[in-house]
C-alpha cells in the first residue's frame, strides 16, 4: 500500500520532465514521421488524408524517384562533392589546427585571424563574387567548383574547433616523439591525429550533414540537372506548374537516410573514441 | 657511453630581460649521474632542453663526445628523455609505448620485442604491456617511461623532476630504483631537480643554479660541507643553515667575532679577506644541548630561549632566539630533549664547524688550508 502510494507520488512528481519529454519527441520525431508515412503514400492519398497512416506501402515510388526523377544522379552527386569535401576540410583544416596549435611563427596570428574570419562572414554577402570567381576560372557550374567552394567555407568552423582540442594535449607529448626520432609531419600523423580522434569524428558528422543538405551554393553555382545534388533535386518535384507532395516526401526520405545512418555509424564511434580504453 | 660538455650556454626567450640561463659551462663524465639542483625558474629545466634539442640555443656550444651538437636535431642526438608529465602516448599500450622510439629507428621487429621485453622484466611491468597509460598507476606510469628512455639504449639519459608527481612513499622507492638502474646501466645522465633529497642521494656530482648561472658543482657532501656562498648554504639541508650577521673583531690571530654576545674565536682558521662585515654560518646539527658529546671542536656556549619545540620522532628541532632577542635561528638535537617554549638555556655551538661568508658579495670566506 505504501509503496504504492509512493511510486504514484514519484510519477506525479516526475510528470513535468516526461510531459517535456513527450511533448519534445512529438515536436522532433512528429514531422519526421509524417514525411515517412507520406513517402510511402500517393499524392492522391495525400490529398484525400493528410495525416492518415499508408494503407498500403507504395515501395515502388522509391524506385520511380531514383529512376525516372534522375535522383540516383542527384544522390552520387551529393556523395561526390560532400565526400570529397569532408576529405579535404578534415585533413588540410587537421593540418593547419595542428600548426596553430602547435608552433609559434610570425604571423601566426594573423593566418589564425584570417582563417576565423570565415566564420564571421554570411554565405549570402560572398555569393556573388564566388559566382564571379569560379567562372572566370572556368570552375562555375562544375561539382569540383562546389568542393572547392565547401571546403574553403567549412575550413574556418573545422579549424577553430580542433585547434581547441589539439592545443589541450600536452606539449611534453610532443617533446618525447621528437626525442623518439619523430618528423613534425609524423609527430601529426602519429601523436596529433590519433588522440584527436573523438575531435576529428565530431567535425566530420557535422561538416558532412551540414553540407549534405547545403542548398544556397548549391542552386547559384550548378545550373545542368545532371549535375544537381540531392537539395536541388527536391526542388525538382516543386516545380512551378505542380507540387507532388507524395514524390517531395519520397524523395525527403532518400536525402535524410543516409544522414541517419551517418550519425548512427558516427555517434557509436565518437563515443567509444572518447572512452576508449577507460572501460578496458 | 658519452661525455657532455655545455660550454658557456646562454639562453635568452623572446621577451625575456634577463637571460633565462647565462653563461652555464659544465662537462659530465662518461657514465656520470650529475644532478641539477635550483629552485624554480632558475634555468635548469631550459639547460636540459638546450641539451636536449627541444630548445635553440642563444649562444654557447653543447657537446657529446666532443661533437658539438647546436645544429644536430633532437631525433639525431642519440638521447632519451623522461618528462615529468611522463608523456606516455596515451592512445598506445604499454608495449607500444615502449617500441615507438626503436620502430622509427627501423630495428628489426624481433630486436624490437627482445628489447621491450627486457626492459619491461627490469623493471616489473611484463603484466602490464598490454594495458593502455591510463589504467596504470601513477609508478607503473614513472617506470614505463623510464623503460621508453632504456630500451633505446641511448649515449645520454635526461630527467626532469620525474618524481615529482609521485607520493612521498612512492618517491622514495623509485628514487632506489633509478639510483640502481643508473649505476647498473652505466649510461651518463643529467638529471633535473628542485629536491635537494634526491639530488643528495643520487647525484655523483651536484649542479647547483640559481637565476640562470651555475653557483657551484661538487659531490653531493663536498657541497654540503663547503658552501660556496649563502644560496647554496641556505638551499641544501634541511632545516637550512643558521646565518647571522656579525663584525669581525680583533687582529689577525686573535681574529673573533659575536654571536648573541658570545665571542667566538675564528683565528687562523680562514683566510682572512679583508671584509670586517661577515655573515656567520652554522648548521642546526652543529649546535648542541649540554652537556655536550665528547671528541668534537672547541665549543662555544650561547645564551637562549626556546621560541618553539618541534618534534620529529627521530630527532626534534629546537626554534631558539638569543638573549637579546636579536637572533634567531634552529638546532637539530636528540629526541629525549626536556625543553619546552619559554625556557631559558644555554646551547653549545661547535665552532671547529663554522661557516664565513662575506656580508657584502655573500660568497664563503675560504678555510685556510692547516
Amino acid at each position: 500500500m505504501g509503496t504504492t502510494r509512493s511510486s504514484w507520488l514519484s510519477y506525479v512528481r516526475r510528470s513535468p520532465l516526461l510531459l517535456f519529454l513527450v511533448f519534445y519527441t512529438v515536436v522532433s520525431g512528429g514531422p519526421f514521421l509524417w514525411v515517412a508515412a507520406m513517402s510511402l503514400r500517393t499524392t492522391p492519398e495525400i490529398f484525400a488524408a493528410p495525416y492518415a497512416f499508408p494503407s498500403r506501402l507504395h515501395w515502388e515510388k522509391f524506385a520511380e524517384a531514383w529512376t525516372k526523377s534522375n535522383y540516383g544522379t542527384y544522390f552520387w552527386n551529393s556523395v561526390i562533392v560532400v565526400t570529397t569535401a569532408v576529405v579535404l576540410i578534415t585533413v588540410l583544416g587537421a593540418m593547419v589546427a595542428h600548426a596553430l596549435a602547435r608552433y609559434r611563427f610570425r604571423g601566426s596570428r594573423l593566418v589564425r585571424f584570417a582563417i576565423l574570419s570565415g566564420l564571421i562572414l554570411p554565405p549570402q554577402l560572398m555569393i556573388l563574387s564566388l559566382f564571379q570567381i569560379l567562372l572566370e576560372y572556368g570552375l562555375y557550374n562544375t561539382l569540383t567548383g562546389l568542393i572547392v567552394v565547401y571546403v574553403a567555407g567549412h575550413l574556418a568552423i573545422t579549424v577553430y574547433i580542433l585547434e581547441g582540442f589539439f592545443a589541450q594535449i600536452p606539449q611534453d607529448l610532443f617533446d618525447a616523439a621528437r626525442m623518439d626520432g619523430y618528423s613534425d609531419f609524423e609527430i601529426f600523423w602519429r601523436i596529433t591525429l590519433p588522440i584527436g580522434v573523438p575531435a576529428i569524428f565530431t567535425t566530420v558528422t557535422l561538416n558532412f550533414i551540414i553540407l549534405w543538405n547545403e542548398f544556397l551554393y548549391a542552386v547559384v553555382l550548378l545550373t545542368d540537372d545532371d549535375k544537381r545534388t540531392l537539395p536541388l533535386g527536391i526542388m525538382h518535384f516543386m516545380g512551378s506548374h505542380q507540387l507532388d507532395v507524395g514524390m517531395l516526401a519520397t524523395g525527403l526520405m532518400i536525402t535524410i537516410a543516409p544522414i541517419i545512418l551517418l550519425y548512427g555509424f558516427f555517434s557509436e564511434t565518437m563515443i567509444k573514441g572518447m572512452t576508449a580504453g577507460a572501460v578496458r | 657511453m658519452a661525455i657532455v660538455a655545455i660550454d658557456k650556454l646562454t639562453k635568452r626567450y623572446d621577451g625575456g630581460a634577463e637571460p633565462a640561463v647565462r653563461d652555464v659551462s659544465l662537462t659530465v663524465a662518461d657514465g656520470e649521474f650529475m644532478v641539477l639542483l635550483g629552485p624554480s625558474g632558475c634555468g635548469k629545466s631550459s639547460v636540459l632542453r638546450m641539451i636536449a634539442g627541444l630548445e635553440p640555443i642563444t649562444s654557447g656550444t653543447v657537446s657529446i663526445d666532443g661533437r658539438v651538437v647546436n645544429q644536430v636535431p633532437a631525433r639525431d642526438r642519440d638521447i632519451a628523455m623522461v618528462f615529468q608529465s611522463y608523456a606516455l602516448y596515451p592512445h598506445m599500450t604499454v608495449y607500444q609505448n615502449l617500441a615507438f622510439g626503436l620502430r622509427r629507428r627501423s630495428v628489426p621487429a624481433a630486436e624490437i620485442e627482445r628489447r621491450v621485453k627486457g626492459a619491461a622484466e627490469r623493471l616489473g611491468l611484463t603484466s602490464f604491456l598490454a594495458r593502455k597509460p591510463h589504467a596504470l598507476s601513477g609508478g607503473q606510469r614513472q617506470r614505463v617511461a623510464l623503460g621508453r628512455a632504456i630500451v633505446r639504449d641511448p649515449k645520454v639519459f635526461l630527467f626532469d623532476e620525474p618524481l615529482s608527481n609521485l607520493d612521498a612513499a612512492l618517491r622514495v622507492s623509485t628514487r632506489n630504483e633509478l639510483i640502481k638502474q643508473q649505476s647498473e646501466i652505466g649510461i651518463t645522465t643529467i638529471y633535473v631537480t628542485h629536491d635537494q633529497v634526491e639530488a643528495m642521494t643520487m647525484g655523483h656530482r651536484i649542479c647547483i643554479m640559481d637565476r640562470g648561472e651555475v653557483i657551484q658543482v661538487g659531490r653531493p657532501l663536498e657541497v654540503y660541507g663547503h658552501p660556496a656562498n649563502t644560496f647554496v648554504a641556505r638551499f641544501l639541508g634541511n632545516p637550512p643553515m643558521n646565518l647571522m650577521k656579525t663584525e669581525l673583531e680583533g687582529a689577525d690571530g686573535g681574529l673573533r667575532c659575536r654571536v648573541a654576545g658570545t665571542a667566538i674565536a675564528i683565528d687562523g682558521r680562514f683566510e682572512s679577506g679583508g671584509a670586517n662585515s661577515v655573515i656567520l654560518g652554522v648548521r642546526p646539527e652543529d649546535l648542541y644541548e649540554l652537556p655536550a658529546p665528547p671528541g668534537l671542536g672547541p665549543m662555544a656556549e650561547i645564551a637562549v630561549r626556546v621560541i618553539a619545540v618541534e618534534p620529529l620522532g627521530a630527532e626534534t628541532l629546537l626554534v631558539l632566539a638569543s638573549a637579546d632577542d636579536a637572533q634567531e635561528f634552529i638546532a637539530r638535537v636528540g629526541r629525549q630533549t626536556k625543553l619546552a617554549p619559554g625556557d631559558r638555556t644555554t646551547i653549545a655551538l661547535d665552532t671547529s664547524r663554522i661557516h664565513l661568508f662575506d656580508a657584502a658579495s655573500t660568497r664563503a670566506i675560504p678555510r685556510r688550508r692547516s
